[in-house]
């Protein structure tokens, strides 16, 4: 396999003006991912890199003349090259890191897609100015309306589409008070070492402590955890300071 | 860039260039009327329906300025062919007689024009061929909508690489056929193997036709919404980059002189177009001032052959300090431009794929003689020509910060070139299938 070259780059929309929450999270997490297991990498913002990645979803490295999206199918391109975070553990271990890492990304990035694409609220006032800010009216419009009715069908399949925003930060609730068992008091998910589960937990739980929304509801669920904070401000201090966070 | 689809569609029922006025020999034995002076009484119509008053009696004033009977003839038949081309009746014919009636003077002559107007609605499937692809095209058509010749056409393209449809909406000025307004609603989907580019537009245009003398322009505003995508996972990067959405609003003029008899194998004629585009002062996010144009001459010589010389080129200058998009580059290469290259496949390229130039030029020299040895002539055989042909031209990025000299420096290096010869086979009015042997020179790496 190819060393891992060094104009690695990862591309994702532009962080000031442009990126909605579930996708700030996404990139975040591929970062943490990276930084742990010490590959150097650039972040891109660009305006189009939604319609860049060869999947529609962010973010994607771009590394040698590979375009690799999201960060399942990136870990396993990494594991590939020969670095992995989760070759330590056992196949129950695994099993289970499989089993919270579809617990994420089944309830918490489903939770940030509700909130940004369907609580009217938020839609109006900061979703609509943000997904469509780098485009001239009215195509601004047209792709937030567009990309509003496939959050929308999807929501109706998988059964969210009846859901208020009450029960929706309830459970956001019960996935941090599964997360925050199983965290205890180790350091790490794990105990010593972290892997792609904890990458993916940091980028979601960070940038939700952090993005300012129309209300706190939702950092508020996050922050009733003790553990889960100390967590995300360990992993912010050992792999992102020092570096710009870009 | 994309081409909505025609509003007139193919063009089949117009006065071929092979067709004559015929002129009538008068019998011997009856009064030799040519110079007798006629007076044209009434005009007569037929048949009208929906059909307005006004628009009639443009197209036919000149028939009562006739003033003897093959000039009523001529006239006659010139009205006709201007009925017809309104495209509002499917049959019109001429009838011309002396007048009878209580106030008919002795020289004085009925025309009448019986006419049969289309119907409301009328439907048609037509097959397209282009440029190396073909597609089905069904088409809804409401002529003569309002009485004016206005036409409302609804057309739905099914191809080997896109998928289109559109709504346009054509109006004549009364009296000036060659003024019309057309508005425009499109879809258009395109695939372009050579760049690994899928392209979807979706646009509103307002065209303004007019005629100036001898020339033709349009006018035309344009708006788009334009997605680009990678045709396959393997596109290269700098395509990639490319993939998203931009809005296009842009203004154009060109300009038609065309004296050529037929537009697929002239024999005689020049054909002039000059096509600017200003994009970007009314909206969209793409900004740019765009030139092209295209030059034909055509010559018979000896032994009925004929040489034909053209020239085109153009130039793209992004305003602004964004680059330009690939959907506005031009592209070179292929059987109409440079014969011996790939479709598109000359000038700057990332893996594989071509990215399009902001300047090129093209040229070519063309000789047409009939098969040696005129097998089937008279028939069959006119339909085919021997073809010998040289094509040349370059296709590349400038840097706007250097001067004319340095342009046409870049212009001129690196040309591409081919020669050869083929022959050619005419299909209607509409294309020509050509078949050559070439002898690409002047390859750059890449090409």
């Amino acid at each position: 396999a190819e060393p891992w070259p060094e104009n690695a780059a990862l591309y994702q929309q532009l962080k000031e003006e442009q990126i909605l929450l579930s996708d700030n999270a996404s990139s975040l997490a591929v970062q943490a991912f990276l930084q742990m297991c010490n590959l150097p990498i650039r972040v891109i913002c660009r305006a189009n890199a939604e319609y860049m990645s060869p999947s529609g979803k962010v973010p994607f490295i771009h590394v040698g003349n590979q375009v690799v999206s999201e960060l399942g199918p990136i870990v396993q391109f990494v594991k590939a090259k020969g670095h992995s975070l989760s070759d330590g553990l056992d196949e129950v271990q695994k099993a289970e890191m499989k089993a919270y890492m579809e617990l994420v990304n089944n309830m918490l990035l489903t939770a940030e897609l509700y909130l940004q694409w369907c609580d009217d609220v938020t839609v109006e006032e900061i979703t609509y100015p943000r997904y469509g800010s780098p485009y001239p009216w009215p195509l601004n419009r047209i792709l937030s309306y567009q990309k509003q009715w496939e959050v929308r069908r999807k929501m109706k399949a998988i059964g969210w589409a009846g859901k208020t925003l009450e029960q929706v930060l309830e459970d956001v609730d019960q996935c941090c008070h599964a997360l925050s068992q199983r965290l205890g008091t180790q350091p790490y998910f794990f105990n010593k070492q972290p892997t792609e589960l904890d990458a993916l937990v940091f980028g979601h739980l960070f940038t939700i402590l952090t993005t300012q929304l129309i209300t706190d509801e939702l950092s508020e669920k996050v922050k009733n955890y003790s553990n889960l904070t100390a967590f995300c401000r360990r992993i912010e201090q050992q792999y992102f300071e020092g570096h710009e966070k870009d | 860039s994309l081409e909505p689809l025609p509003v007139a569609g193919p063009d089949f029922g117009a006065l071929g260039e092979e067709a004559e006025l015929v002129e009538v020999e008068p019998e011997s034995k009856q009064e030799i009327l040519e110079n007798k002076d006629v007076v044209v009484q009434h005009v007569h119509f037929d048949g009208l329906g929906r059909t307005k008053n006004e628009i009639i009696m443009y197209e036919i004033a000149d028939v009562f300025k006739a003033r003897n009977l093959i000039d009523v003839m001529r006239k006659s038949h010139e009205a006709r062919e201007k009925l017809l081309r309104l495209g509002i009746f499917r049959q019109v014919d001429v009838l011309i007689d002396t007048c009878q009636g209580d106030d008919a003077l002795p020289n004085g002559l009925d025309v009448t024009f019986e006419v049969t107007e289309l119907r409301r609605l009328t439907g048609s499937y037509n097959t397209m061929v282009g440029n190396n692809e073909g597609s089905m095209v069904l088409g809804l058509k409401f002529p003569n909508l309002f009485g004016r010749a206005e036409k409302v056409t609804f057309q739905f393209s099914y191809g080997t690489k896109e998928t289109s449809y559109g709504l346009s909406f054509f109006k004549p000025r009364p009296g000036s056929f060659e003024k019309n307004l057309s508005v425009n609603i499109y879809k258009v989907t395109g695939q372009f193997p050579w760049s690994s580019l899928r392209e979807t537009d979706r646009g509103i245009s307002t065209e303004f036709n007019f005629p100036i003398w001898k020339t033709n322009h349009t006018l035309k505003w344009e708006g788009v919404w334009r997605e680009l995508g990678c045709l396959a996972r393997t596109a290269s990067f700098s395509v990639r980059e490319e993939s998203g959405h931009s809005l296009k609003s842009s203004i154009s003029h060109a300009m038609v002189i065309d004296s050529r008899n037929s537009s697929i194998l002239p024999k005689r004629g020049a054909l002039l177009k000059i096509n600017q585009e200003l994009a970007g002062y009314a909206g969209g996010d793409v900004s740019f001032l765009k030139e092209d144009f295209e030059f034909q001459l055509n010559k018979q010589i000896f032994w009925d052959s004929v040489i034909s010389a053209s020239l085109w080129g153009g130039m793209l200058v992004p305003i602004g300090d964004k680059p330009s998009s690939i959907a506005d580059r031009f592209y070179l290469g292929g059987p109409t431009s440079v014969r011996g290259f790939s479709m598109y496949s000359i000038g700057p390229q990332s893996e594989g794929d071509y990215l399009g130039g902001e300047a090129f030029w093209a040229g070519g020299l063309h000789l047409y003689t009939p098969l040696p040895f005129r097998p089937g002539q008279g028939g069959f055989g006119d339909l085919f020509r021997t073809h010998f042909f040289l094509n040349a031209g370059n296709l590349c990025n400038l840097n706007y910060g250097e001067g004319p000299r340095a342009h046409l420096q870049r212009l001129a290096e690196c040309i591409r070139w081919s020669y050869g010869a083929g022959i050619v086979l005419r299909l209607g009015n509409i294309a020509r299938l050509e078949l050559n042997y070439c002898f690409p020179m002047g390859v750059q790496a890449g090409d």
